[in-house]
């Protein structure tokens, strides 16, 4: 942790903001402003400003909000997973309920920010996902274990046939990251859970992070072998 | 049938177009009649020179009226009989060298029939006993050339007969076969071999009509059916077997079968216009009875001879009118089948009193010879009828399905539609119940908290903190809520993590730490959205109360299984407290823990308190089954 931070020291972490809540975007620039690692390099406040920004030079860590004045964060998140394929997204959300979570994992995000968190908590959170980490909770964490489990009979031919040559991030879940799901449903934290597993508790994070991925290139596959069958897209 | 008597037309022109000049038409004779003593053979030479020269001049055809009643009364003494002497003359036939060909359209007799050509016999016919088929069998005699060249000059004819019966003769013609005998195929085709083949066709169908009655002993029509086919395959039985109606039995049966088959066409119709006509019905089989036993040949009441037997006809024929005219006026109205059928028995008594008449010489023996035809009417008639209903009947199947396709469609719209409403009945429920539960939460929980946070900001009697803290409990109350509503698919685990989950911030600068020292649960299959709010807000409380009153510093939280249930267990090492004293006081705490005393009821849960000076460990049981769902 402590070596992390000198790196982020000498490069810090650039975020920017789209939020159309004047006060906890107050809040969160002030956050961003205050810690030393990061720097605050862009806000926007609406759907099409933070489609704008995405023109600009790319940032470290996005955080956006779903519910924009003209039109859904979901589509942000969607071209920035394009634009800027290097930064981690973030979505803060009032509840970090399962709807709305995994709606953007699936359009690209790596994590979820809770509006209620503590400043702490905030300038922790962003560290872990600039480096890499991404968050999960219990019952979000059921919710991946169930997309895999379909997946895996629902969607294997389109995985195979279509989503094989993009890479191996279309494998579905190693033995480890399952397990690792299986402790965070039962409640467990990712500190507990490195200790089980003898793991440091940030490549604990690391391994939902690379979950995430999958889970996205799993919908998109999904998504893929729909427009087939519907004959949207041409084989 | 129309097909079948082209046939024979096309016989009939055949030859008839092949006529040459060589034909005689004889319609002049010369006539006598000679008294015997029974019946016998003729001998087999004849000159007519030797008979006597009571020669009386004639035309043909010959039809000698006939005095029934009388015939009838001297034919009962039997034994007597005449030979009548019928003369031609071939002397203007024209010269031929083949053979000839003498065909007449009938020749009319009870006895035998012998023909002499220049004096020799050339053809016999029935040569013992009463001859019963001359009526529609022609006459037909090919004549070999002499061997000594002499001309054809004369043609007898001998027809034996009973002394009081009566001869008819036809007009003849001699000629070549080959232009006679198309002629003579047609008589024979039409008055024999075509009602013939009408009476076997219709006995088959009869006989099908059986068997459909052996598997449908209730519908009667059938056995009527086959009845009606069987007494006129008897009736006709004579004119087509070779064989002589020498027996007196056959006789009878054939005699008989006629007034049979009028009382089945009776009942027939009685069926089909369902009018039961009781003096009608009587009168028929009283008739029919009295005939046959008046007629039995050992009784001999009757003598069934041709010369009675005209006489008996005449009965059936009166019978069968009445049973046309009763049965027509009855069947009107009511049954087009019943109409039809009485119009085939008239048409038929018609046929058959065309055959009397012709039988009796009422009318010329050249005629046509109808009454073999009766049974082809009969089988028409009531091949349409089977026609009729088997063509109904597959429209009605057909219908039936139709109609039942329908009604399955209309069932499984009614279904859907009620299945529909029960559907949105259970969701209107569903919503009421959820709604329910989440005012009454909201009514203990965030709504009290909510309004004590806002008189505190109003009367200004609390500090900003103190707002914060009660606005982020009031918070946490909700998120809870919102993850109750999420599917936790009977895990008491996951629902337990979502709750650590939730209270992890909280706890956090609060100095004390939390053991998760969870266990593998079974399923809680009754683990709805209700009950899982109820056990978040126990838990929720049990750790709320140890944080606010018990300054611990560690907390416990571990699951086990135990005999039909599951145990929460959640222990402190704070101060404790007396938990009857609590339980007893309506403070804050002491409500706070009433709360979850009664929502552990409502979910046929149990949660018990032990609390110590070092530390109070709090149980909350739960069934791993339960039976009936909690209002």
């Amino acid at each position: 942790m402590q070596r992390a931070r000198t790196e982020q020291d000498l490069h810090p972490i650039h975020v920017v903001i789209v939020e159309d809540d004047p006060c906890f975007s107050d809040a969160l620039s002030k956050v961003v402003r205050e810690a030393p690692d990061m720097r605050l390099a862009g806000m926007a406040s609406t759907r099409a400003d933070g489609l704008a920004m995405l023109q600009g030079p790319p940032a470290d860590v996005l955080l956006v909000d779903l519910g924009l004045p003209d039109g859904s964060g979901i589509d942000i998140i969607r071209a920035a997973a394009q634009q800027w394929p290097s930064c981690s997204i973030m979505v803060s959300t009032n509840f970090g309920d399962e709807m709305h979570v995994m709606q953007s994992i699936e359009a690209g995000a790596a994590g979820y920010l809770l509006k209620d968190s503590s400043p702490a908590k905030t300038v922790d959170e962003i560290r872990s996902l600039a480096s890499g980490g991404s968050p999960i909770s219990p019952l979000i964490a059921r919710q991946v274990l169930e997309r895999f489990r379909q997946g895996v009979s629902g969607s294997s031919t389109a995985t195979s046939a279509q989503a094989a040559p993009a890479g191996s991030e279309s494998t579905p879940l190693s033995a480890r990251e399952k397990e690792v799901l299986d402790l965070i449903t039962k409640g467990f934290t990712a500190h507990e859970i490195a200790k089980l597993m003898q793991l440091s508790h940030f490549t604990v994070r690391t391994f939902v992070r690379r979950i995430y991925t999958k889970l996205k290139v799993t919908s998109k596959a999904e998504a893929i072998y729909e427009a087939r069958t519907q004959g949207i897209l041409a084989d | 049938m129309a097909l079948l008597a082209a046939v024979g037309a096309l016989f009939g022109g055949a030859g008839g177009e092949r006529q040459p000049e060589a034909l005689l038409h004889m319609t002049q004779a010369d006539w006598q009649v000679e008294d015997a003593s029974g019946f016998s053979a003729p001998p087999l030479t004849q000159d007519s020179t030797a008979l006597p020269d009571t020669w009386e001049h004639v035309e043909l055809p010959l039809a000698l009226p006939i005095a029934l009643l009388r015939q009838a009364k001297d034919g009962a003494a039997a034994g007597a009989t005449r030979v009548t002497w019928i003369k031609l003359s071939a002397r203007d036939l024209p010269p031929t060298s083949g053979p000839l060909a003498l065909y007449g359209v009938r020749v009319k007799t009870d006895g035998t029939i012998a023909v002499y050509a220049n004096g020799h016999l050339v053809h016999r016919a029935q040569q013992q006993g009463p001859l019963w088929n001359s009526t529609r069998t022609p006459l037909w005699v090919v004549l070999e050339n002499n061997a000594d060249g002499t001309p054809l000059n004369e043609i007898l004819l001998r027809l034996e007969h009973t002394q009081s019966a009566q001869v008819a003769l036809s007009s003849l013609w001699l000629g070549p076969p080959e232009a006679l005998r198309g002629s003579y195929r047609l008589r024979e085709w039409l008055q024999q071999e075509l009602p013939a083949m009408l009476s076997a066709a219709f006995m088959a169908v009869g006989v099908f009509a059986l068997f459909v009655w052996f598997k449908r002993q209730h519908e009667m029509g059938y056995l009527l059916f086959f009845n009606l086919a069987a007494t006129s395959f008897l009736r006709g039985l004579h004119f087509y077997v070779g064989l002589p109606v020498a027996n007196d039995w056959f006789a009878w049966l054939t005699v008989n079968a006629l007034f049979w088959l009028v009382m089945v066409v009776h009942f027939f119709l009685r069926q089909l216009h369902g009018r039961p006509l009781k003096w009608l019905t009587y009168g028929v089989v009283g008739i029919t009875t009295t005939i046959a036993v008046l007629t039995m040949p050992n009784l001999a009441i009757l003598r069934n001879t041709p010369q009675v037997t005209p006489l008996i006809y005449s009965v059936a024929a009166l019978m069968g009118a009445a049973v046309c005219l009763v049965g027509g006026v009855s069947a009107w109205r009511r049954s087009n089948e019943g109409r039809l059928v009485a119009a085939g028995i008239g048409v038929c008594t018609l046929l058959g009193v065309t055959d009397w008449l012709l039988q009796n010489n009422f009318i010329s023996p050249e005629a046509w010879y109808l009454g073999a035809y009766t049974n082809a009417v009969a089988f028409s008639v009531f091949g349409a009828l089977m026609y009729r209903r088997y063509v109904d009947a597959i429209a009605e199947v057909e219908d039936l399905n139709a109609s039942l396709a329908q009604r399955l469609q209309t069932r499984e719209a009614e279904l859907e539609d009620s299945h529909r409403r029960l559907r949105e009945v259970e969701r209107r429920q569903t919503i009421s119940d959820e709604r329910q539960r989440l005012m009454q939460d909201m009514h203990d929980g965030l709504g009290s908290s909510l309004i004590s946070a806002i008189r505190s900001v109003e009367v200004g009697g609390m500090s900003d903190t103190k707002v914060s803290q009660i606005l982020k409990s009031c918070l946490d109350d909700l998120k809870l809520t919102l993850d109750s509503l999420e599917p936790v698919e009977a895990d008491l685990l996951l629902l337990l993590a979502t709750l650590r989950y939730r209270l992890e911030p909280r706890l956090e600068g609060t100095g004390v730490s939390l053991q998760w020292e969870v266990q593998e649960l079974p399923d809680l299959p009754w683990l709805d959205p209700s009950s899982a709010l109820h056990i978040l807000r126990i838990v929720q409380e049990s750790i709320a109360n140890i944080l606010r009153h018990t300054r611990a510093t560690e907390i416990r939280v571990g699951t086990a299984l135990s005999a039909s249930g599951v145990q929460v267990t959640i222990e402190d090492n704070g101060h404790g407290f007396d938990v009857d004293k609590a339980l007893g006081n309506a403070s804050a705490s002491g409500r706070g823990l009433q709360n979850q005393r009664r929502r552990a009821q409502a979910i046929k849960g149990t949660v018990t308190w032990e609390s110590r000076a070092t530390g109070t460990r709090f149980v909350l049981w739960l069934p791993l089954e339960r039976a009936v769902q909690p209002a």
